[in-house]
């Protein structure tokens, strides 16, 4: 059948001096299969939208070239014109005769007009209608961790009504988070007692992932918990698994253990501090304590927050003489000036050094050795308790994780590419979010704010259990496809998995809810069997076709 | 094709910024035919290949920033692509028709600018 | 629209409103989103791409991403130019009356065809395009540059307009709205660096604010000297200029991210630049920096400690005094550009604002929280913070903020619905 194509041209009101409309309007009528050209003044407004709709009905248009503004602002008017009269919105085609032509030269453009209009013509006969669908997700959410986040997240999400299940490797939840969480003013305790009382929250215990497939909407995942393995089905999977923090190899001196007896001669991490602070009976209070920070890692603000936490109480506690031996102190974090202001007018002293300062043991004291940029003079502070530097780091399992679902990790091994476009909370694959400390080393405020943005994310997929989509429009032909697996490899959105078609025969599939329509597989595609409607080879080659026609 | 510059835009970046150029009154050569595409990834060797055949003096691949693709790696594939057709066409010895990738910004107009000026001053340069 | 608990009102509508709106539009409810001037976007709208061969993850691009898809969400509502004057009502059910000035150019009508700029006699130009990066994409007409409201009898803009989107006797308009839960995200103002005269802001050409410095490169594409047009040759960036001093009890969060990044996006542009940064502390924390802080190590001059004066010597260079600490001398160097890394200060309007609503201010001028553990709520029951106005943010941070807050928004409206229904 014959394509029945309408162009509408628009002279932006006179603003496109540059064009000459009547002789562009005379060349794009002789295209074949043009069935009628009308020249309207501003398309985009109520009154150029009526004339369309009538146009199409009126001359049974099939195809619609808008030659107008750029399809950046106005596309979405243009294609509602088209389905108010009957047409599939996505048998439009836009030239961009006014942000790309008219105002990006100087002189006369109208041939220039012509060819963008022909390039869009090209296009148009080809385009195919694409339909959209409500497309079922399953309403459960799979949360990895059972520290604050994930438990914080299961909360929230159980009171806006969706089920969740707490995945946490140890035995009980809340392990490892004590120290922070303390600090921060946490009640572990009252936590874990609203998960237990909770009926949309089922926690699975000394478990692990050791399998995920699937999509958005449909994640098959295998648990396997103490020798057992149980598959389960969600629509979205959390991952909040936190950090862990290593002694940095600047602090040469051996970690005592907690074994060992508080007193006595003493390099300690900032947990064992804080223990011995809140928890512990102290037979000697130590007179000198250091601390150090900022030399093996320059890129956390962690360090600093629990260091001036911890200074502050010691020195309210046990009344210390305080050393800071840091590169910088990092308060780019609500609040964190305002503690170091307190530290230091309370007499905490900090040294900035620009190199890492030395350590050695002296007479059951450790010996530390810096050069303060302000004395400009060698220092040596013998302290009773060193608290070594830390550093933070994704805990074990991160890479077995993130190969199960096929995201990618940042430069330091945490979750979620450097990309901006997934901040905060996304990973490339939809329908798996990575929150908290799991995603690089955050401060307590901006964890928060990731437990309430991951919320209103999963809430927003799941919430009525269908999802509104464009259905087929990157699609597989199965009797081109090889199987050769080169799409499942590069899809970034790990949007493609092995379906099984006509009986036996196995193809690639693409799932429309975690398609994002990016065409990277059509592109690769070594039998050619990927089709991307509006950007099929065809499309495409037949644009470069129109250039340099006329 | 009279010696014209295909530029496939990638919707997420070179393209609003070549709208963002002629907000700007910013101006290029009128040899520049843009092929809007939804990532510099979609962008086949087949795509510039034809562009060649039709008489394209050259073309440009337009995608994202290095690290800030839409679709994370589109645009590193498009540049490998874009490799791949320099070395098939300097096997072919088809010289001098020049194929670039240049990553840019939706945000940077002044960029997509001198995208196109440089790409004008190689063919010049090359004489055609 | 639907009964007020479908409604939220975001207030301001820089990235962290946009984001805020645009997650709560997708969640389903209707949204107006209220700002001052007469575009959206903000300050983060005007920042460049300051990407070299890689990203910088500066995340300017986001913020265009962000506002495009608001402005052409069918459930977001824009009210430009307009201010909150009263409030009444609580949570589930406020009632807002909102003052909407006079546009002038109606922003449905308005083509962007230009032709009204073309044909207006003043200079400069009384109706103008909005700035590249803002939206909608609807002309400007100023005022007080206008000559019909100066009394004379022009009206050639009116008569040019193709659409007749342009009126001259528009009135202020007044409405009340009636909403949900109110979001606010009202952002900050740059510190006045005149406030430090000593450094010679305002007085020497030469002497700009990172502010002003993102604009010339969102503008130019490219730097050049404000006094002569020249390729600046050798320039310093001078760190916490209204942050971590008297007056200023907190980190900016974004001046040290934003001075090395703009240093990076100069060098890479004009490679034998010479740049040297002045600071306190550095702060390169955060995702996605620490690969770039060792190039940046490598490739800029970081001295500890802020100059507190700058002289201009009769060359025309700018003399920078400072302390290197380093050392425990008293030095001096001249440069050619001064860039002060101004800092966030709260909005100047903050104190009207939270006294209509009637919530609180914390010591340093920002909107103050309920609890320091909820950045987003504050005293009052359903009006939430998101964004710089709650504290200094940096975009993705503000970003993140912004999503917060429209999940409060919507656990609160769920709650509400909740209490109604079984109350």
């Amino acid at each position: 059948m014959e394509t029945r194509i309408g162009i509408f041209l628009c002279n932006c009101g006179g603003g496109m001096k540059n064009i000459d409309f009547d002789a562009v309007a005379e060349k794009v009528a002789r295209m074949p299969g043009v069935t009628c050209v009308n020249l309207v003044s501003h398309l985009c407004l109520d009154e150029g939208r009526e004339k369309m709709i009538a146009s199409i009905r009126e001359e049974n248009l099939d195809r619609v070239i808008v030659a107008a503004c750029s399809p950046e602002f106005k596309e979405h008017i243009f294609r509602q014109a088209l389905e108010d009269a009957g047409l599939n919105g996505h048998l439009l085609a836009m030239a961009n005769i006014r942000e790309q032509c008219s105002w990006a030269h100087e002189g006369d453009v109208t041939e220039k007009a012509v060819e963008l209009i022909k390039m869009a013509t090209n296009r148009a006969r080809l385009l195919q209608p694409l339909e959209r669908k409500e497309l079922p997700v399953n309403r459960e959410v799979l949360v990895i961790g059972g520290g604050f986040s994930a438990i914080d997240t299961a909360l929230h999400l159980s009171r806006l009504g969706l089920r969740t299940t707490l995945l946490e490797k140890e035995a009980v939840l809340g392990t490892g988070t004590g120290e922070w969480q303390s600090l921060h003013g946490f009640d572990n305790s009252s936590m874990t007692a609203a998960v237990e009382g909770d009926r949309n929250i089922d926690v699975l215990a000394s478990a692990r992932m050791t399998a995920a497939e699937g999509t958005i909407g449909d994640f098959t995942v295998t648990i396997t918990r103490e020798g057992e393995e149980i598959s389960r089905k969600y629509g979205a999977i959390v991952l909040a698994t936190g950090f862990r923090t290593e002694l940095a190899p600047t602090s040469t001196l051996k970690l005592r253990t907690q074994a060992e007896p508080i007193s006595g001669i003493s390099i300690v991490s900032q947990e064992q501090l804080f223990h011995m602070l809140h928890n512990s009976i102290v037979e000697a209070k130590p007179r000198t304590i250091g601390f150090m920070f900022d030399f093996s890692d320059e890129n956390s603000r962690f360090p600093t927050l629990t260091t001036l936490n911890n200074a502050l109480a010691a020195k309210n506690k046990w009344g210390s003489e305080i050393y800071i031996f840091c590169k910088n102190v990092k308060v780019d974090s609500e609040g964190a000036e305002k503690l170091y202001r307190e530290a230091r007018e309370c007499g905490v002293v900090f040294l900035k050094c620009e190199t890492t300062p030395r350590m050695s043991m002296d007479n059951g004291r450790v010996a530390v050795e810096a050069r303060d940029v302000f004395l400009g003079e060698d220092t040596v502070i013998a302290c009773d308790l060193l608290v070594a530097e830390e550093l933070l780091l994704p805990i074990a399992g991160t890479e077995t994780l993130s190969s199960l679902l096929n995201i990618r990790l940042d430069s330091r091994g945490f979750y979620q590419d450097e990309n901006v476009h997934l901040y905060p909370v996304a990973s490339e694959k939809k329908g798996v979010f990575v929150i908290g400390w799991c995603r690089g080393n955050l401060d307590m405020g901006r964890v928060l704010t990731d437990i309430s943005s991951v919320v209103m994310s999963v809430h927003g997929l799941l919430s009525s259990g269908k999802i509104l989509v464009e259905v087929e429009r990157v699609k597989v032909d199965p009797q081109k496809c090889v199987a050769c697996l080169t799409c499942i490899r590069v899809c970034p959105h790990g949007a493609i998995q092995l379906v099984r078609v006509d009986g036996d025969k196995e193809v690639a599939g693409i799932s429309d809810l975690a398609c994002d329509a990016c065409g990277i597989c059509s592109a690769i595609c070594p039998a050619k069997a990927i089709k991307f409607q509006g950007y099929r080879d065809e499309e495409i080659l037949a644009q470069i076709e129109a250039i340099g026609e006329s | 094709m009279n010696g014209c510059i295909v530029a496939f835009c990638c919707e997420h970046s070179a393209y609003p910024a070549a709208d963002l150029a002629g907000r700007l009154r910013l101006h290029y050569p009128e040899s520049l035919r843009v092929i809007r595409v939804p990532c510099a990834g979609r962008v086949d060797v087949i795509h510039i290949l034809k562009a060649f055949e039709n008489g394209a003096s050259a073309v440009l691949v337009l995608g994202c920033e290095d690290g800030a693709c839409h679709h994370i790696t589109g645009n590193t594939r498009a540049k490998e692509r874009v490799k791949y057709c320099n070395m098939l066409l300097k096997e072919v010895e088809v010289d001098g028709r020049p194929v670039a990738m240049f990553n840019l910004s939706p945000n940077t107009p002044h960029k997509f600018v001198r995208a196109v000026n440089e790409i004008t001053k190689i063919i010049k340069e090359s004489g055609r | 629209m639907n009964s007020a608990s479908r409604i939220v009102l975001v207030v301001g509508s820089g990235i962290s409103g946009v984001a805020s709106a645009l997650e709560l539009a997708n969640a389903g409810f209707d949204v107006y989103l209220l700002e001052k001037e007469a575009v959206v976007g903000g300050h983060a709208a005007s920042f460049p791409c300051k990407a070299t061969d890689v990203c910088s993850k500066c995340s300017a691009c986001v913020v265009s991403d962000k506002i495009k898809q608001a402005v052409l969400h069918p459930k977001i509502r824009l009210l430009t130019n307009s201010a909150i004057r009263k409030l009444s009502g609580e949570a589930g059910n406020f009632r807002v009356e909102i003052t909407q000035q006079p546009r002038y150019v109606d922003e449905e009508r308005c083509i962007a065809c230009s032709l009204c700029t073309e044909v207006c006699p003043t200079d400069p130009k009384a109706v103008y395009p909005p700035p590249a990066e803002g939206a909608p994409f609807s002309y400007i007409l100023d005022e007080a540059l206008c000559l019909h409201f100066k009394g004379e009898k022009c009206d050639l803009c009116r008569e040019n307009c193709p659409t007749k989107a342009i009126e001259f006797d528009r009135k202020p308009q007044e409405q009340e709205l009636s909403v949900g839960a109110i979001v606010v995200a009202t952002g900050f103002d740059v510190f006045d660096a005149r406030g430090k005269g000593s450094l010679g802001y305002g007085r020497y050409p030469d002497v700009i604010t990172g502010l002003d410095l993102e604009r010339i490169l969102n503008r130019e594409g490219c730097l050049r000297l404000p006094s002569n047009g020249k390729e600046p040759r050798n320039i310093a960036f001078i760190q916490c200029i209204g942050s971590r001093d008297e007056g200023h009890g907190y980190c900016s969060h974004v001046c040290c991210k934003y001075a090395m990044k703009l240093a990076g996006l100069i060098k890479y542009q004009v490679p034998d630049t010479r740049i040297t940064i002045f600071y306190i502390d550095l702060q390169t924390a955060g995702k996605g920096f620490a690969q770039f802080y060792e190039e940046y190590k490598a490739k800029i001059r970081f001295i500890r400690g802020v100059p507190v004066e700058i002289l201009r010597s009769e060359f025309g260079e700018l003399d920078v005094r400072f302390e290197d600490i380093s050392q425990g001398i008293v030095c001096r160097d001249t440069f050619d550009l001064v860039v002060l890394s101004v800092g966030i200060s709260p909005g100047k309007n903050s104190w009207d604002l939270a006294r209509i609503l009637g919530i609180n201010m914390s010591n340093d001028g920002f909107f103050d929280v309920a609890d320091p553990l909820s950045t987003n709520e504050t005293n009052v029951d359903g009006i939430l913070l998101a964004g710089a106005c709650q504290g200094p943010k940096d975009i993705p941070d503000s970003v993140a903020h912004g999503i917060a807050a429209a999940s409060k928004a919507m656990e609160i409206l769920s709650e509400s619905v909740g209490r109604r229904v079984t109350g």
